[in-house]
C-alpha cells in the first residue's frame, strides 16, 4: 500500500514535469515541425537565472521565477532571429535547425559553465515539510510542482484554444500554406511559439532544479523523455502528449520502483519501439492521408 | 482590378509560366481553362504570391504586389482557395471559419461576416462544432470557399472548385459561385469543364504549356470547333 502511494506521488511529479517540457518541445514541434535541440539548454538556463534572482539578486521567490520566465521566452525570441529567421524557406530547413538548435544549446551550455561553473548549484527556490499519508511522506514540494504543472497547462490549453493567437499557432501546426493564405504572417507565428517554448522551458527547468540540483547538462534527460514522450503521443500532438507525459511518469516510477531505477529509461525505449512498430504516428496521433 | 502582365515563373530551373498576361476587371468572372499540367495552378500562386516571379509584373488594385509576402497580399484583399480544401482537418467548423477572419479585428464585424458565410451553406452552420476531417467532400469544399470568403477579399481565386465532386455538388458550388459574382465579387477561376467555363464566365483564357493560347468570351469559345477539339477533345 504504502508502496503505490510513493509510486503515484512521485509518478504524478515526474510527470508533470515531463509535461510542461514535452508541451514546450511539442508547441515547437507541432508549428515549425522541427526539433529544437535547444529545449534541454534553455531548460537549465531557466533554473540557473531564477537561481541567480533568488540569490545574487535577493529577489522575493515568485519575482524571480517571473524574471526566468521572461529570460526564457527572450531566449526563445534570440533563437528565432539569430537562427530561424534565417532558414525559413530554405532548403532542408527541418535538418539545418536541428543542427543549428544544437549548436545554440552548445553556447548556452558553455555560458552557464563560464558564468556558474560545473559544480552542482542547490536552488533555493521550494517549499520544507509535508504530509504523510500512511507511512509516506509526500513533500509539500511535490505537491507544488503538480499544481503549478496543473495551473500552467490550462493556461496553455486556453491560450491556444481560444485567444487569436493560439488560434493562429494551431492553424499553422496543421496547414503552413493555408494558414498564409489566411493573411496569417507564419514567421510571427513562429517567433510567438517559441517565446512560448522558451518560458515554458525556463518553467520546467526551475520545477526540475527544485527536485535535484543545478547542472549546465541538467536539460538533456528532460529533453530526452520530452522527445520520447512526444514520439509515443504523435508528433506536434499536445494534448495527447500531456496525458502521455503523465502516463509515463507513472509508469516509468513504477519499473524503478519494482524492477529498479537502472530499468526506467529502457523501460521508456522499449515503449518507444512498441509505439513505433504498431502506432507510427503516435497513440494519439492521426495517420496522415494525403487526397485531393 | 488585377492585371497580370507578361509574368514568368518556373520551379528550379523549369519553367512552368512562360509570358502569361491577363486582365480581370472589377466585378467580372474570369475562368482559366487548359489541359492538366500546364500550369494553371501555377499562375494563380504567381498572383498570391506563393511562388515567387522571376519576371513580369501584377499589379493589384493599382498596387505592385509582385514580390510582396502571401500574407501581405492578403490585406490588400485578395484571397486564394487553393485546390484540395487545404482546412484545418483538427479545428471545428467554426475554428476554420475563424481562421478565415484573422485579419478581422473587431468581434461584431466578425460575426456578420460569419453570418453571412452562413446563410451561403446553410448546411455548415448545422455542423459548426464538428470536426473538419469528419466533414464529407461536398461540405469540405463549402467551408473551403466559406473561410476564403470570411477574409471579405475584393478578388476571389478559385481553383477548381469542382475537383473530384458528385455533379449534383458542383451544381451546388457554381450556383454559389454565380450568386457571389451576381454580388457583385471579382472572381478569377480555374475550371477544367469547359461547358461550365462557358456558361459562367464573362472572359476565357485557355492556358496551355504556360501561354496564353487563346482568349475570348464563352461564346466564341463554343463557335471555335477547332480550338474545342484540338484543345479541349471536344
Amino acid at each position: 500500500m504504502d508502496g503505490w502511494v510513493q509510486i503515484i506521488a512521485s509518478g504524478l511529479t515526474v510527470g508533470a514535469m515531463y509535461a510542461v517540457s514535452t508541451i514546450a518541445l511539442s508547441l515547437v514541434w507541432g508549428a515549425l515541425n522541427v526539433l529544437n535541440m535547444g529545449q534541454g539548454a534553455m531548460l537549465a538556463v531557466g533554473g540557473y537565472i531564477a537561481y541567480t534572482a533568488a540569490t545574487a539578486l535577493n529577489l522575493p521567490i515568485p519575482l524571480a521565477i517571473g524574471v526566468a520566465i521572461i529570460v526564457g521566452a527572450g531566449i526563445g525570441v534570440l533563437m528565432y532571429f539569430l537562427i530561424i529567421k534565417f532558414m525559413i524557406g530554405k532548403d532542408s530547413f527541418e535538418t539545418n535547425v536541428i543542427i543549428a538548435t544544437f549548436g545554440f544549446a552548445l553556447v548556452l551550455e558553455n555560458l552557464i559553465l563560464r558564468f556558474y561553473g560545473a559544480y552542482p548549484l542547490r536552488q533555493p527556490i521550494g517549499i520544507d515539510g509535508g504530509w504523510y499519508i500512511g507511512a509516506t511522506h509526500i513533500p509539500y514540494q511535490n505537491v507544488l510542482l503538480i499544481v503549478a504543472s496543473g495551473v500552467l497547462m490550462v493556461v496553455v490549453a486556453y491560450i491556444l484554444k481560444n485567444t487569436r493567437m493560439g488560434r493562429a499557432i494551431r492553424a499553422t501546426a496543421q496547414n503552413r500554406e493555408a494558414t498564409e493564405l489566411m493573411g496569417v504572417r507564419v514567421s510571427w507565428v513562429f517567433l510567438q511559439v517559441l517565446m512560448l517554448g522558451g518560458g515554458l522551458a525556463a518553467v520546467s527547468g526551475i520545477m526540475l532544479s527544485t527536485l535535484t540540483t543545478l547542472a549546465p547538462t541538467m536539460g538533456y534527460d528532460p529533453m530526452l523523455k520530452a522527445f520520447i514522450i512526444c514520439v509515443i503521443a504523435g508528433l506536434g500532438n499536445i494534448y495527447g502528449a500531456l496525458v502521455s507525459a503523465f502516463v509515463l511518469g507513472l509508469f516509468e516510477v513504477s519499473i524503478q520502483f519494482m524492477f529498479g531505477v537502472r530499468f526506467g529509461f529502457p523501460a521508456l525505449l522499449l515503449l518507444v519501439i512498441l509505439a513505433l512498430i504498431w502506432r507510427p504516428y503516435g497513440v494519439f496521433g492521426r495517420r496522415k492521408t494525403d487526397r485531393l | 482590378m488585377l492585371n497580370v502582365s507578361r509574368i514568368t515563373a518556373g520551379y528550379g530551373g523549369h519553367k512552368v509560366i512562360k509570358g502569361v498576361s491577363l486582365n480581370v476587371p472589377e466585378g467580372a468572372l474570369i475562368t482559366i481553362i487548359g489541359p492538366n499540367g500546364h500550369g494553371k495552378t501555377t499562375l494563380l500562386r504567381c498572383i498570391s504570391g506563393i511562388v515567387p516571379i522571376d519576371d513580369g509584373r501584377i499589379v493589384f488594385d493599382g498596387k505592385q504586389i509582385d514580390g510582396s509576402r502571401v500574407d501581405e497580399i492578403v490585406k490588400l484583399g485578395m484571397v486564394h482557395i487553393p485546390q484540395g480544401d487545404l482546412l484545418y482537418p483538427d479545428m471545428t467548423v467554426d475554428d476554420n471559419l475563424l481562421m478565415g477572419g484573422y485579419l478581422i479585428k473587431s468581434v461584431t464585424q466578425l460575426e456578420d461576416r460569419r453570418e453571412k458565410v452562413l446563410d451561403l451553406f446553410p448546411t455548415l452552420s448545422e455542423r459548426k462544432k464538428q470536426i473538419a476531417s469528419t466533414l464529407s467532400g461536398g461540405e469540405r469544399r463549402m467551408l473551403a470557399m466559406g473561410r476564403g470568403l470570411m477574409t471579405g477579399a475584393k478578388i476571389l481565386l478559385l481553383d477548381e472548385p469542382s475537383l473530384g465532386l458528385a455533379p449534383v455538388v458542383i451544381e451546388k458550388i457554381f450556383e454559389t459561385i454565380r450568386k457571389l459574382n451576381k454580388d457583385g465579387q471579382t472572381i478569377l477561376l480555374i475550371e477544367e469543364n469547359v461547358s461550365r467555363a462557358i456558361s459562367v464566365s464573362d472572359h476565357i483564357y485557355l492556358l496551355d504549356e504556360g501561354q496564353i493560347a487563346w482568349e475570348g468570351s464563352g461564346h466564341d469559345l463554343s463557335g471555335n470547333e477547332q480550338l474545342m477539339e484540338v484543345f479541349l477533345g471536344g
